[in-house]
């Protein structure tokens, strides 16, 4: 087995060298079951591997002392991504270097767990625009499924198990019952942290604990490096894929204190499914390469006054007026940069918790909706703005 | 900020440092399932390290400008203290090689590991003070503000500030956005956990159990805006009641009576400095900001008038003779507020999300 994952990995490396940065891939069309399926299944050496860049979500700043610290030099990762499907299921795998294994200690308060995650756009009337990579937009939801990395957890109030909730002490048990009862903790504890949730925008995602959505993602760490794997239906209450699958990629590295936002991400990549008919427009939205002018962009953001609220170059500090956009370029499609310079309000996310920074609101709210306190630009000619998301296309950091 | 706020005033010339307070809170609530190392209530001598080490300079609050300041997130060995266990098991049951009690872990800090050094030099000046503290109940919650999940929240009918278990991810942006580091995180359950005013005790009637169990009945515990409650009176009336550290910006809900009688100091002879205090006044600005020389003028005036006239409502409150006048807590106000919410008790979660916004079944319990 280890011998056949070996020669997946290398064939995924060949792929790598020859494409950087892949923005769709096909998903291999196979006939057994996937639902079992993990980082050693045989059935991989089927699948085709593409190269996906990530990029660090720098839009805005935690505020972790620690954390600030050890992400201030962050490189954009490779990950090596191939997927499979059956007719039903699609399964994916994520591989990505991680000098360290970080696993979040049950008897620590400062430790973090490397992770991976995979979004997938939900169920709406109209496929596009795709929701906005950071977990989704109002009227454009998400499924998330995140895997952690964790040792064994005892999770009483998982399962609401009130007589497992004492102290051992205060059981009033001695001797061979006290053995039975610690026990029976030990067999209630929970080893796997694989959660999915839905979202239509950062800060608004809820975990669905209902079981409505049938998954299952795992991560195995090996030379240096993950590979995560996820199984999932095309089709539940949330999700409706059929012939191109969107799909973002996300990981938390723990031991630059990765969590939550804290993370690299890519941007939608699109996973065609062999066999059926792909979804040319959501193809091309995930792959588009914008035509402008990346200099005159430049020029003409720089006369527009962007930089007054947002981050565009890293030498300047971010202010909290605007999502920092130095890696925007990275994690964002050219169809949302234009439709944010076009139509501010058009995706605004409940986003960071608004009591931090109480002068600088990126949004009002009128009329129960969330307006966006930047400018319209509605008003720059067509080659203006096509300038501009050729320039905001360009700002990423380096990929290591 | 919530319609009402329930406060606590604590009176720290009557802190004994006894703990009382802290066995309380730990027999109810923290004693299990990950919570073993917090003190949700906790007395600390002051000066002093604290709980956690140093937590006034770990960061968290607001500026001036009213911006979150980052924080640093505690260790659990070095700031916090590792809870050791002893022997018991092994030495009841003769199991054991040993003859003596011994601590399963090597303890190298835990809570009042500096209890009772306090500072200068003994006999001529040597001082402290009991610092007993749970969370603040913030008007302007450090914690909720930089939680990026919605997972804290501050219930409109009381102001206490809540974590909605639900929500929270243990992402931990709470601990270094809380200067007064109140808020825990349980690595058991990945989750953030913090004091909860016993709201299951209060919506009964019942004080917190750190308030009913004090010896030195040093805790008022009543609405701000009821103006029959003692703690009105401490805090508004009289204006002797602040808030610790109100420099971080937060709006703290627990208000605490300086501590303003101290033995006088020693001369080099050992001799009493007629007119001298220990404490000094400096160090209760620090902590309660410059309103603190009204507030001890306020009280020793009292105190005199007390002395020489026998009538000072202030001094009788102080005095605390009942415990059904220190709390008032309006047991008909929880009733209506649950029959008006049409749930009993009230549920410990936001109720946004009682219908699972996002999700489509049930995805909120």
């Amino acid at each position: 087995m280890k011998k056949l994952l070996t020669t997946i990995l290398s064939l995924g490396v060949a792929a790598s060298a020859a494409l950087a940065g892949d923005l769709s891939l096909t998903a291999v069309k196979v006939s057994d079951k996937l639902d079992a399926l993990n980082a050693d299944s045989a059935l991989w050496s089927k699948a085709k591997f593409a190269t996906v860049a990530l990029y660090p979500q720098s839009a805005i700043e935690f505020n972790d002392k620690e954390a600030i610290e050890a992400n201030k030099a962050n490189k954009g990762k490779k990950a090596q991504v191939a997927a499979l499907h059956n007719g039903s299921e699609i399964a994916i795998l994520v591989k990505w270097a991680d000098g360290s294994k970080n696993v979040q200690g049950i008897k620590c308060t400062d430790t973090y767990s490397d992770g991976f995650a995979l979004q997938f756009a939900g169920t709406t009337k109209k496929a596009q625009p795709l929701p906005y990579i950071g977990m989704g937009s109002d009227g454009r939801p998400v499924v998330v499924h995140l895997q952690k990395a964790t040792d064994k957890v005892y999770e009483p109030n998982g399962n609401k198990d009130v007589s497992t909730q004492i102290n051992r002490q205060q059981t009033g048990v001695f001797g061979k019952e006290l053995a039975e009862y610690d026990a029976k903790v030990v067999s209630l504890a929970n080893t796997d942290f694989e959660r999915v949730f839905v979202g239509e925008g950062f800060r608004s995602l809820t975990e669905i604990k209902d079981k409505s959505v049938k998954s299952n993602a795992a991560m195995k760490y090996e030379n240096k490096g993950w590979t995560g794997t996820l199984v999932r239906s095309l089709k539940d209450d949330y999700v409706s894929a059929s012939g191109t699958v969107p799909v973002a990629i996300a990981v938390w590295d723990g031991e630059k204190h990765g969590r939550n936002g804290l993370k690299l991400l890519s941007s939608w990549v699109a996973i065609n499914l062999e066999g059926e008919k792909a979804n040319a427009a959501v193809v091309a939205e995930a792959t588009e390469t914008p035509k402008g002018d990346a200099a005159k962009g430049k020029l003409a953001a720089e006369t527009n006054g962007c930089a007054g609220c947002h981050q565009l170059d890293k030498s300047v500090p971010a202010g909290t007026m605007a999502p920092s956009l130095v890696n925007v370029g990275g994690y964002s499609t050219a169809a949302y940069l234009r439709e944010s310079i076009l139509k501010p309000s058009a995706v605004v996310v409940p986003g960071y918790n608004r009591n931090a920074h109480k002068n600088t609101p990126w949004y009002t709210i009128e009329k129960g909706k969330r307006v966006s306190t930047m400018t319209d630009y509605s008003f720059l000619d067509k080659a203006t703005v096509e300038d501009i998301v050729a320039y905001l296309k360009t700002l990423k950091v380096e990929v290591e | 900020m919530s319609k009402r706020q329930l406060a606590m005033v604590m009176d720290l010339n009557k802190c004994i440092g006894c703990q009382t307070c802290t066995v309380a809170c730990k027999t109810q609530w923290t004693n299990r399932n990950g919570r073993e190392y917090m003190y949700w209530n906790n007395v600390e001598t002051y000066p002093g390290t604290g709980y956690p080490k140093n937590w006034m300079e770990l960061g968290g609050g607001f500026d001036a400008a009213g911006d979150l300041q980052p924080g640093v997130i505690p260790n659990l060995e070095a700031d916090y203290g590792v809870p050791w266990d002893y022997n018991y098991e092994s030495l009841m049951g003769g199991q054991s090689d040993s003859n003596h009690f011994q601590p399963h872990v090597s303890p190298t800090w835990g809570p009042n590991w500096d209890e009772d050094q306090g500072a200068g030099a003994f006999p001529q000046d040597n001082y402290f003070f009991y610092l007993p503290r749970i969370c603040n109940h913030c008007t302007n919650p450090g914690c909720l503000s930089a939680c990026p999940r919605d997972a804290i929240f501050k219930r409109e009918e009381d102001g206490v500030v809540l974590v909605d278990l639900d929500r929270c991810q243990g992402y931990r942006y709470c601990i270094a956005g809380c200067p007064y580091k109140k808020i825990y995180f349980n690595p058991k359950i990945s989750k953030s956990e913090k004091c909860i005013l016993c709201f299951p005790r209060i919506e009964q009637g019942l004080p917190p159990a750190c308030a009913q169990q004090c010896v030195g009945r040093i805790r008022f515990v009543g609405f701000l805006d009821d103006e029959e409650s003692q703690v009105y009176k401490l805090v508004h009336k009289y204006k002797v009641a602040l808030g610790l550290r109100s420099d971080y910006g937060t709006q703290p809900n627990v208000y605490y009576i300086p501590p303003t009688e101290s033995p006088a100091k020693f001369d080099a002879e050992g001799k009493i400095i007629e007119g001298s205090t220990r404490l000094p006044v400096e160090e209760l600005e620090k902590l309660f900001g410059p309103a603190v020389h009204d507030a001890i003028k306020t009280l020793k005036a009292e105190m005199k008038k007390r002395k020489e006239t026998g009538v000072s409502e202030l001094m009788d409150l102080l005095i605390a003779y009942q415990h059904k006048d220190m709390f008032r807590l309006d047991n008909n106000y929880y009733q209506e507020v649950a029959k008006a919410a049409k749930r009993n008790p009230l549920a410990p979660v936001d109720t946004r999300y009682i219908a699972g916004k996002f999700t489509k079944a049930g995805g909120h319990h």
